[in-house]
């Protein structure tokens, strides 16, 4: 008999040593990008009735994110949702958000595309869409920067890397959409990095809403494919 | 993070895995059966400069036609019911009458090798969808140069 010990299935101690925080929280990321990649490129266009599947790989996705939290003790103010650092957020996402705005219009001006702040959704008056934008901003922003940013973190941490990688993940789960694929590298960048400063998931989705608001109003709408991501992206409905 | 809860956490992303790996696996599945007829007979019987011919039956619903559409080297040429007599498809007990054959009429093609393929269209339920399913195997044909019917004298260059 070798001295190796074999691990007990029954005993989580020994389980629990198999692999490191590190490991652990990069597991943790591959995860919900797989779950979102299925959502985005296989349940979204499955056939019929089958659509629905869609809701199994999110579900997943919100499951182990929130496990996660409470097994790793993190707070809801830890994760951003709190409203004490909510200006300060604010005025750190100002400055970018004015600059990625005036480019958006130069982008607009210099294709010739016609600028209208109005034509987000063409049947939905313009504040149901921004607050839509923020709801759906709100579930984007949790999951990219309480789950995928702060284990990034444990991963690579705080800085830079951990922001690029942040950033590279946001827009590679908007592929194969090439100008929102730049777009969501950029907002990535921006809103990961303010995130490590500031963490208010608030004030990133009412960034995210209107940064949306203003791409949508200025990029040329051929160029933005309706915004469609993941196999939909190649479809007519 | 001790080890008890970040056990806990090993399992659920085990467990997880094995969900969405059951779930594509699921979807996979349920696109063949969505998107293909696993009841459908045919053969495609002959491809010649003259006619392209063979039967299809669904043996789901052997009471109805297929309908089919040719291709002659990818390019669509022509849909119709497989409706023709085939009383041999019949007494092989293939299908449940005598009108399950299909027979297109070849289209000019110049001198050479071609490739014909016939597909069965298969609706969805909601009608929103078509998919195209092989019926038989493509059938390689050959057009002599004495046999091409595009009108035209070929070896003196002239033009349509």
């Amino acid at each position: 008999m070798s001295s190796m010990e074999y691990l007990k299935p029954e005993d989580s101690q020994a389980v629990g040593d198999v692999i490191g925080n590190r490991a652990l929280a990069g597991w943790e990321i591959a995860s919900v990008v797989s779950s979102i990649f299925i959502a985005e490129w296989l349940a979204s266009v499955a056939v019929d009735w089958m659509r629905i599947a869609v809701v199994v790989p999110i579900g997943l996705a919100f499951v182990l994110s929130i496990s996660s939290h409470h097994l790793r003790g993190e707070t809801l103010r830890d994760l951003g949702f709190r409203l004490d650092n909510f200006l300060r957020a604010a005025g750190l996402l100002t400055l970018p958000m004015i600059v990625t705005a005036i480019v958006c219009l130069a982008i607009g001006w210099w294709t010739g595309e016609r600028i209208d702040f109005l034509r987000w959704h063409i049947s939905r008056p313009l504040a149901v869409q921004l607050i839509l934008g923020f709801a759906w901003g709100f579930v984007q922003q949790y999951m990219l920067q309480s789950l995928v940013n702060r284990r990034a973190q444990i991963v690579w941490g705080r800085g830079w890397l951990s922001v690029l990688v942040v950033a590279a993940i946001f827009a590679g789960l908007h592929l194969p959409n090439p100008a929102l694929t730049v777009a969501t590298f950029v907002g990535g960048v921006i809103w990961a990095a303010v995130y490590q400063r500031a963490p208010n998931i608030f004030a990133l989705a009412i960034s995210h809403s209107l940064m949306t608001w203003i791409v949508v109003s200025t990029v040329p709408a051929s160029a933005l494919h309706h915004l469609r991501i993941g196999l939909k992206y190649f479809g007519s409905n | 993070m001790s080890n008890r809860p970040r056990s806990k956490l090993i399992h659920l992303l085990i467990s997880k895995s094995i969900a969405e790996a059951l779930l594509v696996a699921a979807i996979a599945i349920g696109f063949y059966f969505a998107t293909s007829n696993p009841d459908l007979r045919g053969v495609l019987d002959v491809a010649n400069a003259e006619t392209v011919n063979g039967w299809a039956v669904d043996e789901a619903r052997p009471w109805t036609r297929v309908e089919v559409q040719l291709f002659i080297d990818n390019e669509f040429v022509a849909d119709k019911n497989a409706a023709e007599f085939r009383p041999d498809v019949h007494s092989a007990k293939r299908a449940e009458d005598d009108w399950h054959g299909f027979i297109f009429e070849t289209p000019p093609l110049p001198a050479g090798e071609h490739e014909a393929r016939v597909y069965a269209l298969l609706p969805n339920a909601a009608g929103s969808r078509r998919t195209l399913q092989l019926i038989g195997k493509p059938f390689r044909f050959l057009i002599e140069p004495k046999q091409t019917r595009l009108g035209l004298p070929q070896e003196k260059g002239g033009t349509r």
